[in-house]
């Protein structure tokens, strides 16, 4: 507890699930059209860099191939786990009871920082990137809505080759 | 170390703008599957509190690190990006992303430049601050 805070949210159950592994995706394997189409929405109305579209172009750079932005998510409408089939899984906010644990009542839920690490391997075509999200830790404050909850989401991804390609903790307020 | 780029402590990268259009957000929700109805209709947007329908945080997020690698070419690699959220970015207007250098180290055989960034509209309101810290290749 901090910032004025006499009581906690956080219960004993909630702490338990610190660090421990929330969700786990893999992806299909990125083709150059995604990356492609990526590039293109978010640099949108210029073109793109030509290292993410121009294949004969990126194979002269140091990258030697076309290679995803940094930001690029290969989990995207389907992933091969969980596959289609399997429940939905909102990618933009989670819940204590994912792993069981009965979550604090709130009323809304605010995503409030994005914090991104990054590698030194880009994600390049063909690449299966693998996904595992943890709650890394939690922290409370008194804000403008009253009790604040926060709480981190840290979301690890490597490759096929278990090479770490970026870590991403989204920081999310319930209040 | 030099690098490819000239860089000081102070300096501030060329400005990265955008216009807050449905024509671009709803390309963005095309890529990553993000179609929540506050991001393009006006009516949902109301009934939460919101003027008008807002960009979603990745593409704000992606704004960044576009201005970054617009900067630093295709040799330069991203390290770190973060951002807090201070406000949305709405339809019709216009959001400026500034980035300015705090600091240069010299690490292995890179140059890591930090920087902080801020992203607001026309009327100076504060949308996004952040932090990044880039990697330059030596010469």
């Amino acid at each position: 507890m901090a910032d004025g805070i006499t009581t906690t949210k956080v219960t004993p159950e909630m702490a338990a699930i610190v660090g421990v592994v929330m969700r786990e995706s893999v992806s299909h394997p990125v083709t150059v059209s995604d990356i492609r189409k990526w590039a293109i929405a978010v640099y949108y109305p210029d073109n793109p860099p030509r290292l993410f579209w121009d294949e004969a172009y990126a194979g002269t750079t140091s990258h030697g191939g076309v290679v995803a932005p940094e930001e690029f998510n290969p989990f995207a409408w389907a992933t091969q786990e969980p596959s289609m089939t399997d429940p939905k899984v909102a990618q933009t906010a989670f819940s204590e009871d994912e792993l069981g644990v009965e979550p604090p009542e709130y009323t809304a839920m605010l995503l409030t920082e994005i914090r991104e690490s990054h590698g030194p391997t880009r994600i390049r075509p063909g690449d299966v990137v693998r996904s595992t999200v943890r709650i890394s830790d939690y922290f409370e404050r008194e804000g403008r809505m009253g009790h604040m909850l926060y709480a981190t989401l840290a979301n690890e991804w490597r490759n096929q080759d278990d090479a770490w390609i970026r870590t991403t903790e989204s920081v999310f307020a319930r209040y | 170390m030099s690098t490819t780029i000239e860089v000081a402590v102070g300096d501030e990268l060329p400005l990265f703008t955008r216009e807050g259009t449905v024509e671009h957000w709803n390309r963005f929700a095309a890529v990553n599957d993000e179609f929540a109805a506050h991001h393009w209709d006006q009516e949902v947007a109301k009934e939460e509190g919101f003027p008008a329908p807002f960009a979603m945080a990745p593409l704000q997020l992606a704004f960044f690190h576009a201005m970054l690698r617009d900067w630093m070419g295709d040799d330069g690699r991203i390290v770190s990006v973060s951002a807090k959220l201070k406000g949305p970015f709405f339809k019709g207007n216009t959001l400026t992303a500034l980035a300015r250098v705090t600091a240069i180290d010299a690490v292995d055989e890179e140059t890591h430049v930090d920087l902080e960034l801020s992203q607001t509209d026309e009327t100076d309101r504060a949308i996004a601050i952040g932090t990044a810290r880039v990697a330059l290749t030596a010469n």
